[in-house]
């Protein structure tokens, strides 16, 4: 609806296409000369290695001097063809990116000045991976090809071959389908009962069952190909891994709340033992606590709870596995409850002015009006102690746990002793990045939806 | 009501905040169905006072007296006296994650143990009261100023408290929604509600007020009818607040 004499009007369009039609001749060649060149030295790159191969198969038993698994990486990468490919990129890209970022102050239109800086910088960044490559083909190949690039080692170690998996595809597809679906069933379920009982208006929405539904999924799915690799490998290695942050998140997660309540209290006899806690936890490097707790306090005091199996042991495992699980989730419990309590301190005070003014008491005003609000604000940062616990687990590998047992990192260096093949590592951080990775992006786009400041209408 | 028939009473209070001493002696009483406005320079106490009937600030000498009961003493159960006074707050503070209704409702559900149907329906009719009957679904973001602020009295009125605490319930809105806030307090005064209201509107004070307290560094300098008051102040530190403020 418009008033008369108000005049309405769509915003101008800024899209791709103005953006192409605003260009001089200049700006368009320097934007695509340097898109040209990168794209050549990736392509370049990659179809001259594959040219000469990435891996070989090599007979059972031959010594290195005889047959190396990386013998074509190594040929391809000192090859001709790679030296012109490096050249051309390092001359074409230098090119570009000078007469990008002389010119690109002259440009008429913004568009062009854009598109002008983006070409040249793309020039200049396949110039410099030309260069680094060109350092690469100085060094010692070979050496480093056999150390760092011998990917065969990943596959041998990935633990899965492709006919465990088919041999075992229908226990995995009913697991990984069967529970996922109990948590949805589970959550709608939930959440219906909770609108009945709420008696609020509005639909139940599937967003929170979907979600619930799909990361259990993710997670049954890879434990039961975790559960038919072999061992070790990193498929297991990587299960661990996740097992031991998910365990150790819950407990941390789920303590921290009740640490920041007793940190916040008024009272200094509840506020000091948490903040003696929270001190010792945060003051002493993690990978002591792992070993003190691992290595002297649990088998010194014979703490049956850690070292017997119980029927939490499919979780939690047993023994060393147990300990660490803990004092991660201890360790963690110190950090996210001065995250919650941040949180908490972060509302106005009046929300707990009015909550009591109606006449909650202090444990409903925290209930009901504090820690729901406060939860939503510290979920990016809570989500980032997440993923600092996940590569925390990596100080796992201190204690003697058994091969089965062994997260990333651990693992990594076991391959690395019994092979003397540093790609081990690789293979760790490969592993580290897929599990950390998404949760990043988690983070992102939570906080990009705090931001835009919908959290409340999200509710 | 108090035994000598008032419906809170400050006996004496005083209020230190670390070596910041606001309230230096006040003797309030307040009559059942009385609308008495508290006004005075910034910083003059006047909120305070108004935070120390219900205990949100807890006076640091001096008894408060509420219904018969004395809420200074240790063993009264607070949150039990405050379900039966209403305060509204100068920052509306709704509850940003709950629905309009929700905001609403908490209390009832969570404090009285009203059942979920019974308090969506004693809600949704003091919404309807304030005029926001349609709102209920809505989130508090989505509200003007205003509308925040009658929810928040609908809020407190639904606990259907003997006492309404009105601190400076205007000073956060824009000018043209000030209005049918006051309205809402007016006709509130107009059913027969005991209320008592920090304001800085000197038009309310005189129409709706059935008693003006003037309170400067801490202490009642001067009450009376509001309209006498404002024609006549009878010392100089209300005679020059008002010009500043007429």
């Amino acid at each position: 609806m418009t008033e008369p004499g108000l005049v309405y009007r769509d915003p101008p369009d800024r899209g791709m296409a103005w953006f192409f039609a605003n260009q001089t001749r200049l700006s368009r060649a320097v934007l695509f000369s340097g898109i040209g060149v990168l794209a050549f030295y990736v392509l370049g790159t990659i179809l001259v290695l594959n040219a000469f191969g990435w891996t070989q198969e090599c007979p059972e038993g031959a010594r290195p001097s005889e047959c190396s698994t990386v013998a074509p990486l190594v040929d391809g990468l000192t090859s001709d063809g790679l030296g012109q490919v490096t050249m051309i990129t390092l001359v074409a890209g230098l090119a570009v990116g000078a007469v990008g970022f002389l010119r690109h102050r002259a440009m008429p239109t913004k568009s062009a000045r854009e598109a002008s800086f983006a070409g040249a910088v793309l020039g200049v960044q396949a110039s410099f991976l030309a260069l680094v490559t060109m350092w690469v083909r100085g060094t010692e190949v070979e050496r480093f090809a056999r150390n760092f690039l011998d990917f065969a080692l990943l596959g041998e170690n990935a633990g899965l071959a492709w006919t465990a998996i088919s041999e075992n595809l229908g226990s995995i597809v009913g697991w990984t389908v069967g529970w996922s679906a109990a948590a949805f069933v589970l959550v709608y379920g939930l959440s219906v009962i909770r609108h009945r009982v709420s008696q609020s208006g509005g639909e139940v929405g599937y967003a929170a069952p979907t979600i619930a539904a799909a990361a259990v999924a993710v997670v049954v799915l890879f434990g039961r190909l975790a559960a038919i690799a072999e061992t070790p490998s990193f498929v297991r290695a990587g299960w661990n891994t996740l097992r031991l942050s998910l365990s150790g998140a819950a407990l941390g997660f789920g303590l921290g709340l009740v640490l920041a309540v007793f940190l916040m209290s008024s009272r200094s006899v509840v506020r000091a033992p948490a903040r003696v806690y929270t001190n010792f936890f945060r003051g002493t490097p993690l990978i002591w606590q792992i070993s003190f707790f691992g290595i002297g306090f649990v088998p010194a005091l014979r703490l049956t709870f850690f070292t017997e199996e119980d029927f939490l042991s499919p979780v939690l495992g047993t023994g060393a596995y147990r300990v660490a699980i803990f004092v991660l989730g201890l360790n963690l419990a110190a950090y996210s409850a001065e995250v919650y309590r941040s949180g908490i301190q972060s509302l106005e005070r009046g929300q707990i002015e009015a909550s009591r003014s109606l006449g909650l008491s202090y444990l409903q005003s925290l209930r009901y009006v504090i820690v729901p609000q406060a939860i939503r604000r510290v979920i990016p940062p809570l989500l980032n102690e997440f993923v600092i616990l996940i590569k925390d687990t990596s100080l796992v590998s201190i204690l003697g746990l058994t091969l089965a047992e062994k997260e990333l990192l651990g693992t990594g260096r076991d391959i690395y002793s019994s092979s003397f093949d540093a790609t081990a590592f690789l293979g760790a951080a490969i592993g580290f990045l897929i599990i950390t990775l998404p949760m990043v992006r988690i983070v992102t786009i939570v906080e990009k939806r705090m931001r835009s400041g919908l959290t409340s209408v999200i509710g | 009501m108090n035994d000598d028939g008032s419906l809170v009473r400050l006996d004496d209070v005083h209020k230190w905040f670390g070596d910041n001493y606001v309230l230096r002696g006040i003797d309030l009483r307040i009559e059942p169905t009385e609308v008495v406005v508290l006004i005075g320079p910034s910083g003059s106490g006047k909120s305070t006072v108004l935070r120390t009937l219900n205990l949100l600030e807890e006076p640091t000498e001096g008894d408060v007296w509420f219904d018969g009961i004395r809420l200074t003493d240790i063993r009264t159960d607070l949150d039990d006296a405050r379900t039966h006074m209403g305060m509204v707050f100068q920052q509306f503070n709704l509850f940003p994650h709950l629905k309009v209704v929700d905001n609403v409702t908490l209390a009832l559900t969570k404090v009285l143990k009203l059942g979920n149907e019974a308090a969506r329906v004693r809600a949704l009719e003091q919404l309807d009261h304030v005029g926001l009957a349609e709102k209920a679904e809505s989130f508090p973001s989505q509200l003007s100023g205003g509308q925040q602020q009658r929810v928040a009295i609908a809020r407190a009125l639904a606990m259907r408290p003997k006492m309404m605490l009105f601190d400076e319930v205007t000073s956060a809105l824009d000018p043209e929604l000030v209005n049918e806030v006051l309205t809402v307090m007016q006709d509130l005064a107009e059913e027969g509600m005991t209320m008592i209201v920090v304001t800085h509107e000197m038009g309310f004070a005189r129409e709706v007020g059935n008693r003006l307290v003037f309170m400067d560094e801490g202490v009642i300098v001067e009450e009376g009818v509001p309209a006498e008051v404002f024609a006549d102040p009878k010392t100089d530190r209300c005679r020059s607040f008002l010009s500043q403020v007429l």
